[in-house]
């Protein structure tokens, strides 16, 4: 029989929980409650005796000094009182450590079936709150019924004995296993079956399946092992291993490019191989700190000789759209195992988000699944638990704020790994299958959870998506895995690993059987959460926290030894074979067996029209703008624009410093809360060398043109990494593109041959960027499909495309950390310089924004031109002459001269009439333009000359000089009254305005 | 010199281990990184170890109260080793995690010798989040605190979600009689915080970062001291270092506050 433990603070103890909920009620409903307790409840589905319930209430789950708790419904003071639990199958990761204590406690183990569940019960005090408001605070605060299920109370509705019963959400399939074969007589019956299974097969794919299973001799040899027709396994495996997802069709398109201004047309044969493969091989081939590129989870490059670091980027955009805290959690713990799965295995030593999501304050009509503020509230507390549980700092991060991201957001995850160039001899960067070689699974068990994740995130979100693949990543259990593998690692005990992400084991096994050629699957050996899946199921589960390995039987003993030690589960089950077949038995019945080559046999390649249109033609234009009078509120203003102003908040929430190697933190300057140009680590603690990241997102710039927008957005980025002091001829690149669909349809995406041109524009701009500058792309991916519909105030639903988004991480080395430069100014009566021409560059700017318009006249690149200024500003910073260095970015000089002041709490006298511009132009446009190219250094009046010498031959000026602690910041241009005089006070007020309350 | 053997515990979650065997070594100890495990099944003892160390991270993941879990399987195991350990005149630290390892144990504030008894807690921020910040220390120069000995004022990184130092008042003023407070949260200028947020980021009572037992060698704090092991971890180095330029200072940077602890406690250990 089933205990239910409540547990909650001692009254007069603050609940800080409570309070949270309290806060978030007003902000988010306007709703204000008078107290919110919450009570822990512990469901134990155990036969557990009396003296045993007693020894755990006491040794584990009730802290004598703050909790109080008991086995009947406590008796807490409310008027509504709301209970919140998971839906059955939903990752319980406290529920499981529950468990683990338990066994550990009472020296038992708990029999099959027996479980312990966690939930929460909300006692809310507010006498006037309705039926309709409880309802809400349930539906749209306390839960998600995606995952969670809720009961509420009314205080007459209450009954004090019962309380809330015994709810145990246990996951009863009562279904027996069954491989069932597919008929696949004609095209249109396949479809069919596509389409009732969820498995979105691509029309085209369907006749080369067909082909390949009424081939006479494969079905002559599918006869031997009892099969026809194909099964539901084996087209599982081909629809994923064929997703948009793991083969990236997109991407490797065939695109006709056509400029509908000229008539010009060209044809682009796969994106990637040429703007991304072709010029990262030709870089590797010029740059020997190139490791490993292209191939593996993640990128590999040389920190120094002993140490290679790796880097990925990855997105997980759809499930964080329809639960936020699980989708973003499960983002980043997933992306930390790409480093981990990459070589031999690299040790996790950084990671940073990027949010692009709808106004905080949406008022509109549209009715997105989750209001953009709890989406962003749900992510950031998500990546949160996700980086601080797993002991990885978490050291950068961006937010943006655009109504198209309302359709689907964005949630950018980005890692980094370190791993000693050679493992026992033997290079780290290689790995491979051979025959012989057992297949492990380690880590997490399998449910239900995520099947046709990959699918899904394949497809336009809608109503019908199937909400199945939401899951809770579980970094604890990750974490202990984490540190196994590498103990395993350094102890030679691993061949091949890599992870289970996308498609499961069947992405996993598919791919690491290719270098064996070969791999015979037991499927019943995988252990699972609860019996009752199907074969398939077990096959392409999502179950996270999983890595699948090649170890020598010769090593199993060994390395299932210190799989117990560390207190991971680890199964073999099966062997890699170079047979040229995946070849799947449970219980000895062969349930697929399939040629592994059939991949790479010809299915045809995705084609796209893709017709471009001059921004001028489409109708674009500069606003016609007078200089405006009131310079001061204008900055002020611009200062609170959602986009510009402090986020401290959502840093301070990440842990930055563990593993003790920050050096250039995520926040700088006298008061430290000014977001820094790039963060600095030194992943070698003995060594003071040091790895240099940063991120640029300025999708903005893609409402004019996608090109302009990705050339801007790498520019930024390698001034972001110099501005501190990065190596220039070390920087690599990790391209995340996020794309609304660019499939042309004439009714459901009529836009959809712009928004393919604007995509081979931006994959063309990112190739010549890369060239320009000399940057390999280690890493990458591409998530499209970023659209939603929308319900409107009538019930109509609108289709909502997210701008096209490039975010672009950037990473490199700093020789010295001691040389590394931060952007706040270190004394009154320093020199305040501009590198670089301003020029009248508003088009997509958020000055423009702030009034409405987009423009014209969107920034342009020169790289030739910025890279010898680029080389003489480091060259300057690695003499030491330079004491702040800040680029200029969104928001334009204004913008970042404020930002700058506020870092160094010092005043500025900046004279205009100096500052570099290329043609004439307004001041409002000089103080807002977006240039790329720029720079504001400040320098001590004794290395002035220096510096200047240091800079000869460069477009650079020096525009005024730091003044008082504290003081104004003043902005003139020649004799005469200034344009603004403002003091850092009111800066930062108007900077912290939007989110400065909130923690 | 005889070396000083430091266990650091690693496994179940917790994650400062790397950086805190650094840390030691830096003060001059010979650190081990031992995995909870191994002391539960007896492959390891702490017998050979003179410095023990409860490290920061999330065992158990923080479920059920952080630091519950972590010393309730040691408690069972290897409670009676962990009590021997530290009658020998051996060293505890705990920090973050480790810290509310300890007062979960028992072994803080272990009033009256009584190294069982549960009686406070480290409890969730009055913040209501986990947070990254610096803060500024003082350290009670009255206090038996083998750790901050000779120690005034200082600033090491937070970051925790349950840091809020909670007891009744009763015991509250026997940690002040037996000057157990070795460490509060100050402000920038080194005077009382009084609770002020966010130079006290919890809401600790009395501004409480770190107590030590009665003999002064059990010690546990929220801040992370082996976070500071390089000049270069501190948020104003490169205004400190650029200060110091214009000065003409160049003196390589003296060892930070994080390690003067950690040989604090080494010094300890060669000494006795």
């Amino acid at each position: 029989m089933p205990h239910r433990l409540e547990i909650t603070l001692k009254p007069g103890l603050f609940d800080a929980e409570g309070q949270g909920i309290r806060n978030k009620t007003l902000n988010y409903f306007g709703i204000s409650l008078d107290a919110v307790r919450t009570i822990q409840v512990i469901t134990i589905d155990a036969a557990l005796t009396p003296d045993q319930l007693i020894k755990i209430q006491t040794g584990i789950f009730s802290n004598p000094v703050t909790q109080v708790s008991a086995f009947t419904p406590l008796a807490l003071d409310f008027d509504w009182t709301i209970w919140v639990g998971f839906r059955p199958g939903v990752k319980d990761n406290a529920g499981s450590t529950a468990v683990e204590a338990v066994e550990d406690v009472l020296g038992i183990r708990l029999n099959p079936g027996e479980a312990i569940y966690t939930s929460k019960r909300y006692c809310i005090q507010a006498r006037d709150l309705t039926d309709i408001q409880a309802d809400t605070l349930a539906g749209e605060l306390l839960a998600n019924d995606i995952i969670q299920q809720w009961r509420i109370y009314s205080k007459s509705s209450w009954n004090p004995a019962v309380g809330i019963g015994m709810m145990i959400p246990k996951v009863q399939l009562n279904h027996s296993p069954a491989v069932a074969a597919i008929p696949v007589d004609s095209d249109r019956n396949l479809e069919a079956v596509s389409l009732s299974r969820n498995l979105a097969l691509n029309p085209n794919d369907i006749p080369i399946i067909r082909q390949y299973f009424f081939n006479p001799s494969v079905r002559r040899d599918r006869a031997k092992w009892g099969l026809t027709d194909p099964t539901d396994i084996e087209l599982e495996y081909l629809s994923q291993a064929r997703s948009d997802h793991c083969n990236h069709n997109t991407f490797r398109g065939l695109f006709r490019y056509r400029n509908l201004d000229t008539g010009d047309s060209v044809t682009v044969n796969n994106l990637f191989k040429t703007c991304i493969e072709a010029p990262t091989l030709a870089l590797k081939a010029q740059k020997p700190w190139v490791i490993s590129v292209l191939w593996d989870n993640a990128g590999a490059a040389r920190f120094d000789d002993d140490h290679y670091y790796v880097i990925t980027g990855e997105t997980h955009n759809s499930p964080s759209n329809m639960e936020a805290y699980g989708g973003a959690i499960t983002g980043i713990v997933g992306v930390y195992r790409d480093p981990l799965g990459t070589g031999k295995g690299a040790r996790l030593i950084m990671g940073s988000y990027g949010f692009c999501v709808g106004p905080r304050d949406y008022s509109g009509n549209l009715k997105p699944r989750l209001h953009p503020r709890r989406l962003l509230d749900g992510i950031i507390e998500g990546v949160r638990d996700g980086g601080n549980k797993s002991g990885i700092p978490t050291t950068f991060g961006q937010t943006l704020f655009h109504p198209g991201y309302m359709g689907k957001c964005l949630v950018f995850v980005t890692a980094l790994g370190i791993m000693p160039a050679k493992i026992d001899g033997h290079p780290a960067e290689d790995k491979k299958t051979s025959a012989g070689d057992l297949v492990i699974m380690c880590g997490g068990r399998v449910g239900k959870d995520g099947i046709h994740g990959v699918t899904a995130s394949s497809e336009v979100f809608s109503q019908h998506t199937p909400a199945g693949h939401v899951q809770i990543g579980d970094p604890y259990t990750q974490k202990k895995m984490h540190d196994f593998l590498l103990e395993a690692r350094d102890s030679g005990l691993i061949q091949f690993i890599t992870d289970n992400g996308g498609g499961g084991l069947s992405s996993s096994i598919g791919e690491s059987a290719l270098s064996s050629n070969g791999c015979a699957i037991q499927l019943e050996k995988v252990p699972l959460k609860y019996e009752g899946l199907d074969q398939w199921e077990i096959w392409i589960s999502e179950s996270q926290e999983r890595m699948t390995l090649a170890i020598k039987p010769k090593h199993l003993d060994a390395f299932m030894s210190l799989s117990r030690k560390h207190a991971v589960e680890s199964t073999v089950i099966g062997e890699y074979t170079d047979s040229g077949k995946l070849h799947i038995t449970y219980e000895g019945t062969t349930c697929a067996w399939i040629d592994l080559d059939l991949l790479s046999s010809g299915f045809p390649q995705w084609e796209f029209d893709a017709d471009w249109q001059s921004p001028e033609t489409r109708g674009l234009f500069e606003p016609v703008l007078k200089a405006p009078g009131d310079y001061r509120r204008l900055l002020l203003d611009m200062l609170s624009r959602p986009n510009l102003c402090s986020k401290e908040w959502i840093t301070r929430q990440y842990d930055h410093e563990v593993q003790g190697s920050s050096v250039v933190k995520p926040l700088v300057g006298k008061d430290r809360d000014v977001a820094s140009d790039a963060s600095v680590i030194r992943p070698v603690l003995a060594s003071e060398r040091g790895i240099v990241f940063t991120q640029a997102l300025l999708p903005l710039y893609s409402q004019i043109d996608a090109h302009a927008m990705t050339t801007c957005t790498i520019d930024e980025a390698v001034r972001r990494l110099i501005s501190v002091g990065a190596d220039m001829d070390q920087i690599g690149g990790v391209d995340n593109f996020c794309w609304p669909s660019i499939q042309y349809h004439p009714v459901n995406n009529p836009d959809g041959r712009l928004k393919a041109a604007q995509l081979v524009r931006s994959c063309l701009a990112l190739k010549e960027m890369c060239l320009a500058y000399g940057i390999p792309l280690l890493s990458g991916k591409d998530s499209m499909y970023v659209d939603g519909h929308l319900a409107g105030k009538y019930g109509e639903t609108h289709k909502v495309s997210a701008l096209e988004t490039l975010q672009f991480s950037a990473s490199s080395i700093i020789s010295d950390i001691t040389r590394c430069v931060t952007l706040d100014p270190k004394a009154t009566g320093d020199r305040v310089y501009v590198l670089g021409l301003t020029r009248n560059e508003l088009g997509g700017s958020e000055y423009y924004d702030h009034f409405g318009y987009v423009g014209l006249n969107v920034p342009q690149v020169f790289s030739n031109r910025f890279i010898p200024m680029y080389r003489a500003l480091s060259k300057a910073i690695e003499s030491r002459m330079v004491a702040s260095c800040h680029g200029i970015y969104s928001g334009g000089l204004g913008i970042h001269l404020a930002l700058v002041a506020m870092a160094g709490n010092l005043g500025m006298a900046i004279d205009l009439s100096h500052l570099p511009l290329e043609e004439p132009m307004r001041d409002d446009q000089a103080l807002f333009s977006e240039s790329a190219g720029r720079f504001i250094v400040t320098v001590s009046a004794d290395n002035e000359q220096a510096f200047e010498a240091q800079m000869t031959g460069q477009s650079f000026a020096c525009i005024g000089k730091t003044t008082d602690e504290a003081g104004d910041l003043e902005i003139r241009k020649g004799s005469g009254n200034p344009l603004l005089s403002v003091s850092i006070t009111e800066l930062k007020t108007a900077w912290k305005k939007p989110f400065g309350a909130l923690i | 010199m005889s070396n000083v053997n430091v266990l650091i515990q690693t496994g179940y979650g917790l994650n400062c281990d790397l950086e805190t065997a650094h840390a030691f070594e830096l003060a001059g100890a010979s650190p081990t990184r031992i995995h909870i495990n191994s002391l539960v099944d007896g492959s390891v003892r702490l017998e050979s170890y003179q410095i023990l160390v409860f490290g920061g991270g999330f065992s158990w993941g923080d479920d059920h109260g952080a630091g519950v879990i972590h010393a309730v399987r040691l408690g069972t195991h290897i409670g009676e080793q962990l009590l021997e350990f530290i009658d020998k005149g051996n060293l505890v630290i705990g920090i973050c995690n480790g810290f509310q390892t300890l007062v979960n144990l028992g072994l803080l504030p272990g009033l009256d010798g009584d190294y069982r008894q549960r009686s406070v807690a480290l409890t969730f921020n009055d913040c209501g989040n986990f947070r990254d910040q610096w803060v500024s220390l003082k350290a009670a120069p009255d206090s038996p605190c083998v750790f901050t000995k000779g120690m005034d004022g200082f600033e090491l990184p937070v970051r925790h979600g349950e840091g809020k130092f909670h007891a009744d008042p009763a015991i509250i003023s026997r940690l002040e009689e037996n000057h157990q407070i070795a460490l509060r949260y100050c402000l920038p200028d080194g005077t009382e915080a009084n609770g002020w947020f966010p130079h006290n980021p919890n809401g600790s009572v009395r501004d409480i970062a770190g107590i030590c037992d009665p003999t002064g060698r059990i010690f546990g704090l929220m801040p992370h001291p082996e976070a500071y092991h390089h000049f270069t971890n501190h948020p104003d180095w490169t205004r400190i270092q650029e200060t110091n330029r214009r000065n003409g200072v160049t003196a390589a940077p003296s060892v930070t506050p994080g390690i003067r602890i950690l040989e604090n406690a080494v010094n300890f250990i060669r000494s006795r």
